[in-house]
């Protein structure tokens, strides 16, 4: 029983998901309309119970006082401070602390993260220079080409390599890139179909 | 006020950057507090919007007849909860059959309408329109999204003619990652840019 | 600089003038007299293929629109409840056009909430550059109606019919021929090498399902690999780790390496923190991949599903430790990346392929087979398409236009 209720709910939770692209009826659409609420609502009962691994393993590493665990003192500090900034009676969404702390912790962090992109796509790039295979060769030289139309200094050269980059974004890249959205439709309709008929289920845990 | 701001932002973007040199304990502190304090806006924010919005406001809307079908979504959510519980822990995977069964037949539509259908629709086109140049570049079009295909069969060994179409599919498809490798790593660096001038103009005032 | 704002702007609507001129020398708008002559032929019908709330109304132009007078600017749609009125106005349409689709709320309290089920009349009045209007006869009853069965969908029904049928039917046949061949994927026979080089190691091992949600199918697929990957760590006694970035995704991945550690037979050496929660916002999560990938030094890392501007950060940490580094995601922008920094990449579909390969089981492998046919489907669609637009069949490329 344990293991053949779940598996019943996800074929009739799937078998209806699909099927009320078909039904524009109002009854197919309400349910489909709470159904969706109910997965925002499990959603924020799943991160109170991530939230509380969290807690968990961090208090964990400071009790039996493993390597580096004051970090995860820090960790739970910040959790703390942001839950409690965040309550009714210091405004909620609109709390002073809590908008600060995200204006200025949360965004240049962020923002900083995301500036490091430049730097391993520069150790990127010096990786994909050293391919030795010759697909490997192929991809560089495509990426050449694309990173080179944006470069004023070509002279006569600018033109054809303009063209050339623009060829490739328009035909082979787009042959590629229909592709492979085709593979992936047919890889994900199979993943759902075998999810909800019960024959990939390694997911649903056992006994 | 906005004093302290900036420098923890400054002193925050230093602790980052400074993992580029290797691991130290100001990035490590720097990581420390964005996990938990992002963690924790997260839950704030989906708590107030989700929990609160969307089920507390949501139940007491006495314009919708139909509100009280929102208690079935709490149901679920409290079921999820069983697995602090030992015992009952294996409740918890009705919530998640719901999510994973309703996620599995919504994207199988969605993707099988956009991914397959729409795509196909887009690849039968007239080929032998135009002039000269127009055609071949059609060609190249058609033979690599055929190629590409071809690429991707599992259960047929990669020999022969069939094995030349997937290594011309392989190379079309290096190709395009080469292009779109290339278009990203220019944006990148402009990103870059923008951090440093957060560095040297808003917080040491270098930059005009 | 003014002036020549002004001179260039003159310039450009007197060309404009002459242009309009010269395109219908014929017809010239006479200032409005008298009111234009109605639209005919007007006749409403219910939307197709929706919830009701919808009503479509379809006229022939006025006489005084694009000819005649030609000085009608737009057509006023009215409904009523009854013949005689009255009528409310729901709604315009620019001159010219020939259709209006009358929707509405199913809200009764609602200004524009639409019933269903009851008998409306519509009327269209063309109105003229002065104001003045001629009203249609008036149309109907007609009443809005909801449908159970969206026709405009029926090409896409027999596709996912055909597929599963294909996917079910190559099942049963992988069933009683156990002997499918399929082509060797790198990514995917690295797994064991990757496994066991971290046993000798005696380092952990890292996956990580990227940003994807339990809502995306490549997290479920990651799932299945990450089912067929634990349950072998297992067998290995090698450490996992499973740092995840969306709490319900964490406790699928809880229970998924739960049971693969109980399957193998080793179910006391499952450890509930080595999947945990780190946090849901993308670039912490990165941090904190990355310091775990500095500090534990991974033999290996996995990259399996949804990723976005992260990937390159953690394949790059992840080259730089010098770990054995097997990806794939559904994400095209971030292939590339994946491709540079790791070791071996699974590209797009090969991602959803990979538990089947893993597990070897003919039920798995079956439905490989039924993607292979819906690909040579496809492409032999592609092929026909070509050949119909050759003789002018616009009708067989209509079957792959999806409506909504």
């Amino acid at each position: 029983m344990r293991k053949e209720i779940p598996q019943f709910i996800v074929l009739i939770a799937g078998v209806f998901m699909a099927m009320q692209f078909f039904v524009p009826h109002s009854y197919s659409q309400f349910l489909y309309r709470y159904a969706l609420d109910w997965l925002i609502i499990i959603g924020i009962f799943a991160l109170a119970l991530a939230v509380w691994s969290f807690i968990r393993v961090s208090y964990e590493k400071i009790q039996r006082k493993a390597d580096n665990w004051p970090y995860a003192v820090v960790s739970l500090a910040g959790l703390f401070t942001m839950v409690f900034a965040g309550l009714w009676f210091m405004g909620g969404l609109e709390s002073y602390l809590y908008r600060h702390f995200f204006s200025f912790i949360m965004i240049p962090i962020q923002s900083t993260m995301y500036a490091l992109l430049a730097f391993f796509i520069a150790s990127a790039a010096y990786r994909a220079f050293r391919a030795r295979s010759l697909l490997a060769t192929v991809l560089l030289l495509a990426a050449l080409v694309v990173m080179l139309r944006f470069n004023p200094f070509l002279g006569p050269l600018g033109e054809p390599i303009a063209r050339l980059a623009d060829w490739i974004l328009n035909y082979p890249n787009l042959a590629a890139k229909r592709a492979i959205a085709m593979g992936i439709g047919l890889g994900i309709v199979a993943t759902a179909l075998k999810v909800i008929l019960g024959i990939e289920r390694g997911y649903m845990g056992k006994d | 006020m906005e004093a302290i701001g900036v420098w923890t932002a400054a002193l925050a973007t230093i602790g980052i950057v400074s993992f580029l040199y290797k691991d130290n304990v100001l990035y490590r502190i720097c990581e420390s507090v964005f996990i938990g304090t992002s963690a924790g806006y997260w839950f704030v924010t989906y708590f107030w919007d989700n929990l609160y919005r969307k089920f507390y406001l949501g139940i007491q809307d006495a314009t919708d007849p139909n509100r009280f079908f929102l208690w079935f979504g709490v149901v679920l959510g409290v079921l999820m909860l069983t697995r602090l519980w030992g015992k009952i822990g294996w409740l918890s995977r009705w919530p998640l059959a719901f999510v994973v069964g309703a996620t599995a037949g919504l994207y199988m539509m969605t993707f099988f309408v956009s991914n397959a259908m729409r795509q196909v629709g887009a690849t039968i086109m007239p080929i032998f329109r135009g002039n000269l140049p127009a055609i071949i570049d059609n060609t190249v079009l058609a033979v690599g999204v055929f190629c590409g295909l071809v690429y991707f069969f599992f259960s047929k060994e990669h020999r022969g003619l069939f094995g030349r179409a997937s290594r011309v599919g392989i190379w079309i498809l290096m190709i395009t990652f080469g292009a779109s490798f290339g278009y990203t790593v220019m944006s990148r660096m402009s990103l870059m840019l923008g951090r440093f001038d957060f560095l040297f103009g808003t917080w040491l005032g270098i930059l005009p | 600089m003014k002036r020549t704002m002004i001179a260039l702007l003159l310039m450009a609507a007197l060309t404009a003038a002459i242009g309009r001129a010269q395109e219908n020398p014929a017809v010239d708008p006479v200032p409005a007299a008298s009111p234009p002559a109605p639209p005919t032929n007007v006749v409403a019908a219910d939307s197709p293929d929706d919830p009701g709330r919808s009503v479509t109304v379809r006229w022939q132009v006025s006489a005084d629109d694009g000819a005649g007078m030609n000085n009608v600017i737009q057509y006023k749609v009215f409904r009523g409840e009854a013949a005689g009125g009255p009528f409310v106005e729901r709604g315009v349409a620019p001159s010219r056009a020939t259709v209006y689709v009358d929707k509405g709320t199913e809200a009764p309290n609602d200004p524009n909430f639409f019933p269903n089920n009851t008998d409306l009349f519509y009327k269209v009045a063309a109105v003229n550059v002065a104001g003045e209007t001629a009203e249609s006869e008036v149309a109907g009853p007609v009443q809005a109606r909801e449908q159970w069965y969206n026709v405009g969908r029926t090409p896409t029904f027999i596709a996912v019919i055909v597929f599963t049928a294909f996917t079910l039917y190559f099942i049963a046949r992988a069933r009683k021929k156990a002997d499918l061949y399929i082509r060797p994927l790198a990514g995917i026979e690295a797994v064991d090498e990757a496994i066991g080089r971290a046993t000798e190691m005696g380092r952990p091992m890292l996956y990580v399902f990227g940003l994807g949600t339990a809502s995306d199918i490549a997290t479920i697929a990651s799932v299945t690999i990450l089912s067929r990957v634990a349950k072998k760590v297992a067998e290995y006694q090698t450490e996992l780790i499973v740092p995840c970035y969306d709490p319900i995704v964490m406790t699928i991945a809880q229970e998924t390496v739960k049971t693969a550690y109980y399957d193998a037979g080793r179910p006391d050496a499952y450890k509930e923190d080595s999947v945990y929660f780190v946090t849901q916002s993308q670039f912490a999560y990165v941090a904190a991949v990355n310091g775990t990938i500095l500090r534990e030094l991974p033999a290996t890392n996995f990259y399996l599903g949804k990723f976005f501007a992260e990937s390159l950060l953690l394949a790059e940490t992840g080259a730089l430790a010098g770990s054995i580094q097997i990806s794939g995601t559904d994400e095209v922008a971030q292939i590339p990346f994946f491709v540079v920094a790791c070791d071996y990449t699974l590209i797009g579909e090969e991602l959803y392929a990979a538990s089947a390969y893993l597990g070897r089981e003919p039920k798995l492998m079956g439905s490989l087979k039924a993607q292979d046919y819906a690909k040579a489907i496809i492409i032999i669609c592609a092929v026909a398409g070509v050949a119909a637009s050759l003789f002018g069949w616009t009708w067989f490329v209509e079957l792959f236009r999806v409506t909504n």
